[in-house]
């Protein structure tokens, strides 16, 4: 039948109608025919139901009104199995936002399964971006691709105000085709011509929603003047509010042409046909008929190709392909071992909700085996019956799943509070979005066919006459309760292993706050100004720091000023290549990139970075007078290990470069992030490497925020349309950066840690009190035979402190095998202080030792010639 | 003698092919056109019928019975026409080629 006709059934009107005819109809011919001729007319009439073609569908129905009125019937049982549910799915959820936001959301471009990411490996970087002449021999000689794109990211001081100071944004050079092959449509005004992105030509930019929502309303932004770094371009277009470029936690304001590179440099030769300026981050959608291992192979052939044609800038890179997952996961591995620790963590708190809930379940199915005894007596099939039940089973979870994004919800807006304070925005994409919504639909399947089937199975498989026969109640005494028994004990394991986790990193929090900070976080604010943004040369820069340095010095209320390339545990920190004297590289590699910067003589007293061996920099250190640098710790540990580094030379950069002594070895001290392994540092003294940008390092002898508006009032007075950024006290960032982290790490585990106990405990406290009332008689007459108040509430104290004690016993083991894997994940997690695993254990049992006295009491206050008289 | 699968629809077709019946009419036309022979059970005509109405190719209206009874008689539609033209097509090329397999009965020794 067609799928129309199908559907005309489905009205409720159509299918009375329907039936009412079939009656009568039936009637009619039973009176012509008799009624023994025509056989079981239900049945026959049963049958054309059936030709509809929507006999499950009325089954299904049928099972979900069933289900309906059977939750409704139990009230406290259906609030409690989704409560426990919604806690257990909520948290997942959750958790899958902040993973989704970290690692898998896809990018936002049409099909993005077909997009991969094009990039150069070096020996020493497995993630170098391509220069603009090797992206455009790759579009000519591949034959994987339907596409090839390119674009870099660069911050631009931006502002539509000719005579205002720029503001920082962060902006997207994007290549030809970029808009097109994400897919991408703006929203208002047009996307690029062919002729604006090829060559430069018209200055054009779009601009992204959010800053587009900056502008004053009403008034039409396409064909507005937008001034970057000083240069006029005409806006043109808005793009979409759901395309924020295609890197995660950035995203772009302003995209514009890569062909307008070398205008907005002002630079006297082109960037972009730099063979050696490998900048351009690189993707492409495959030809139907590519694979990653053809394409890998093409590749693979394509740059050995151009290493034999351009052996000066191409040496040793070879072009790879690979998934937008694969490309994350190796830039920041650390985020796969969260993810998947948080994951790991939810997933137990929904097994812990799932064995509550079949625990509620199995209870249930004692007290329903009447009812489904006498379904099955007049033959229900037990297939249909179990149909059933896990219709109630999917009814919950979808319940759970549903009040489970609430609390996703409140979890979400707390993740999204995890930022950075910095200029341009750092974003982290935590949202509830359909993606979210998905998720939790699964989970509630996946817990349904958790927590349903096998009590379903139980419940059908039941002996039916003996459950007819005692009216319901089952055989009384001692109830078997092993599979129920287990469910506990599993639980409580689990709780404990989320709660040790949680007391893991509750000991990181507490050592990152005790950790003194390796350098000074009090009275001290730094500023970031960008000269190059307004054109300066390397000589006006120079000039523009030393005059800036020298007014601030006379801001009253400073103590001292300094300088530097990067500041610790800024979120952006720069590189170096080096070359150190008489360390052998393995094979492949020639050089060390380690965090470096240069820093100015004032920096090391200022920000009270101690050195350990040698001297700081002094004014001495100058252009033209000897080079020196000075090394970490852990640098002279790596490359000179058992030498003096003092004296020691350090090749920079490529090779070929320039030669520098070490005069001074500092503390290591933490760069990037305050649980990272020791790293190498490398100093080189401002002077004689002189930067195009600062951060400029001052101290106060008062409340360093009173600064920010003399250290403002500073810049203009030196030229009025430098942009500041990042002005902000060295104690913010440091919160942020160290214990903030931490801090939020532990409360995501700890809130884990809280759902899984109470999901835990009131599995314990159910099973406790059920058994409690299936002993009542048990109980009533060892009251009656004289047991006092205390005998009987230790009978149940105990069965719950057994249970209680099996599952920590359990959890320890899992816990002797998780603890090293997280370990392993989270450099700055040690094997948490012995104390975690005396009060987590403790704590349990304490938990469980108050949940089993509730019944306990209510046992002991039985009165015995009542329970045996109810008998 | 049990029906093959799928020829029921066929043999309503070919009965209302005389004129419009009424379910039980229908039953009776094939018992007694198939000599005895066929003995269709009404609880498996009945949903043919509304099957065959489901899909266009009988149409059924109320009339009065031979015993002055109101009844709903069915009667073959255009389509269904067709449909039978289609069904008796192939219902010969079956026969024929299961005749040519069978041949005459040979001989079965044993």
């Amino acid at each position: 039948m067609s799928l129309w006709n199908r559907l005309k059934y489905l009205r409720p009107a159509r299918r009375r109608r329907e039936e009412r005819e079939m009656r009568e109809e039936l009637e009619s011919l039973a009176a012509i025919a008799g009624n023994n001729e025509l056989g079981n007319l239900t049945l026959a009439m049963e049958n054309a139901r059936a030709t509809w073609g929507w006999t499950w569908l009325e089954s299904l129905v049928a099972d979900i009104r069933y289900a309906f009125r059977a939750l409704r019937s139990q009230p406290a049982f259906f609030a409690l199995a989704v409560l426990s549910l919604a806690l257990a799915i909520g948290a997942n959820s959750a958790i899958f936002s902040f993973a989704d936001a970290l690692l898998l959301r896809p990018l936002p471009v049409t099909d993005p399964s077909a997009m991969f990411d094009v990039a150069y490996a070096t020996p020493d970087n497995p993630f170098e971006g391509m220069s603009y002449p090797d992206f455009r021999d790759l579009r000519e000689k591949s034959r994987s691709f339907s596409g090839l794109i390119a674009y870099r990211l660069t911050t631009l001081a931006a502002t539509t105000d000719p005579a205002a100071p720029g503001q920082i944004r962060l902006t997207a050079l994007v290549s030809e085709h970029f808009f097109p092959m994400a897919g991408v449509e703006p929203v208002i005004g047009r996307g690029f011509l062919p002729e604006e992105v090829s060559a430069p030509g018209q200055a054009v930019a779009m601009i992204s929603h959010d800053l587009w929502q900056q502008f004053p309303g009403g008034e039409p932004v396409t064909g507005k003047t937008l001034r970057l770094n000083g240069m006029a371009f005409t806006i043109v277009g808005v793009l979409p509010e759901s395309f924020g470029g295609l890197d995660r936690f950035v995203r772009p304001s302003i995209y514009i042409p890569l062909a307008m590179s070398q205008r907005l440099a002002a630079a006297p030769v082109d960037p972009l046909e730099d063979r050696g300026r490998h900048n351009l981050v690189v993707k492409g959608r495959f030809n139907p008929g590519s694979s990653l291992e053809s394409a890998r192979a093409e590749l693979a052939t394509i740059g050995v190709a151009l290493e034999r044609e351009y052996p000066k800038t191409n040496h040793n890179r070879r072009l790879t392909v690979r998934t937008e997952l694969r490309r994350r996961i190796q830039q920041t591995p650390q985020l796969l071992a969260l993810v998947k620790m948080l994951m790991g963590l939810v997933a137990l708190i929904l097994i812990i909700a799932c064995s509550n809930v079949a625990n509620l379940l199995l209870a249930r199915a004692r007290a329903r085996s009447r009812e489904i005894a006498i379904r099955l007596s007049i033959g229900a099939g037990r297939r249909r019956l179990v149909r059933q039940l896990m219709t109630e089973s999917l009814m919950l979870a979808l319940a759970g799943s549903g009040a489970g994004l609430f609390f996703a919800y409140g979890g979400i807006r707390l993740l999204q509070t995890l930022n950075v304070p910095s200029e341009p925005p750092s974003y982290l994409g935590v949202q509830l979005d359909w993606r979210v919504v998905e998720f939790s639909l699964l989970a509630a399947v996946a817990s349904c066919l958790l927590f349903g089937l096998a009590p379903a199975w139980q419940t059908v498989r039941m002996d039916f006459l003996s459950a007819l026969k005692s009216g319901g109640q089952g055989s009384t005494g001692h109830p078997r309760t092993l599979g129920r028994d287990a469910l506990v004990v599993g639980q409580i394991a689990l709780a404990m292993v989320v709660l040790i986790a949680a007391g893991m990193f509750l000991a990181g929090f507490r050592r990152m706050l005790v950790m003194v900070p390796d350098f000074r976080t009090d009275h001290v604010i730094t500023m970031d100004t960008a000269p190059e943004m307004l054109h300066y040369s390397p000589e006006q820069t120079k000039a523009f720091y030393r005059r800036l340095v020298d007014r601030v010095r006379t801001i009253s209320g400073v103590e001292s000023v300094a300088m530097t390339e990067s500041l610790p545990l800024s979120p952006s920190q720069t590189a170096l290549s080096v070359v150190p004297e008489g360390y052998e590289f393995p094979k492949g590699t020639e050089k060390a990139t380690v965090f470096g910067g240069a820093v100015d003589a004032h920096y090391f007293d200022t920000l009270r970075v101690e050195i350990r061996k040698g001297r700081a920099f002094t004014e001495d250190d100058r252009a033209g007078s000897r080079r020196v640098a000075m090394v970490n710790e852990q640098f002279a540990k790596t490359y000179w290990p058992n030498q003096d580094p003092l004296g020691k030379r350090l090749r920079l950069d490529t090779p070929g470069g320039e030669t520098a002594e070490v005069v001074g070895v500092a503390k290591t001290g933490h760069y990037l992030l305050v649980n990272e392994a020791p790293a190498s540092y490398v100093y080189l003294p401002y002077e004689q490497n002189p930067r195009a940008r600062m951060t400029l390092i001052v101290q106060s002898n008062g409340d360093p925020a009173t600064l920010a508006a003399p250290l403002r009032d500073a810049v203009r007075s030196i030229d009025g349309n430098m942009a500041i950024f990042n002005l902000r006290t060295v104690s913010t960032l440091y919160e942020s950066r160290a214990t903030g982290t931490w801090l939020q790490l532990f409360q995501m585990v700890g809130t884990m840690g809280c759902i899984g106990l109470a999901l835990a405990v009131t599995g314990l406290y159910g099973l406790v009190a059920y058994t409690v009332s299936r002993r009542v008689k048990e109980l009533g007459i060892r009251v009656a035979l004289g047991a006092s108040r205390k005998n009987v509430v230790w009978l149940v104290e105990r069965r719950g402190l057994i249970l209680a004690l099996a599952g920590i016993v359990v959890g320890g083991l899992l816990t002797a095998a998780v603890a090293p894997m997280l370990m392993a994940g989270f450099v700055g997690l040690n094997a948490s202080p012995p104390g975690v695993y005396v009060i987590v254990p403790l704590a349990l049992l304490m938990v469980s030792a108050a949940a089993s006295y509730v019944p306990a009491r209510r046992a002991a206050a039985l009165d015995p010639v009542r329970t045996l008289r109810d008998e | 003698m049990d029906l093959l699968q799928g020829t029921l629809d066929m043999l309503v077709l070919r009965t209302l092919l005389a004129g419009s019946l009424h379910g039980y009419g229908i039953a009776k036309a094939i018992h007694s056109s198939s000599k005895e022979a066929l003995d269709i059970e009404f609880g498996s005509l009945y949903p043919a019928l509304k099957r065959l109405e489901a899909k266009g190719w009988i149409a059924s209206d109320w009339q009065m019975s031979e015993h002055n009874r109101r009844a709903k008689y069915y009667s073959l539609t255009p389509a269904g026409r067709k449909a039978l033209a289609r069904e008796h097509a192939n219902w010969a090329e079956f026969v024929s080629a299961v005749g040519r397999i069978m041949g005459p009965l040979p001989e079965v020794k044993g």
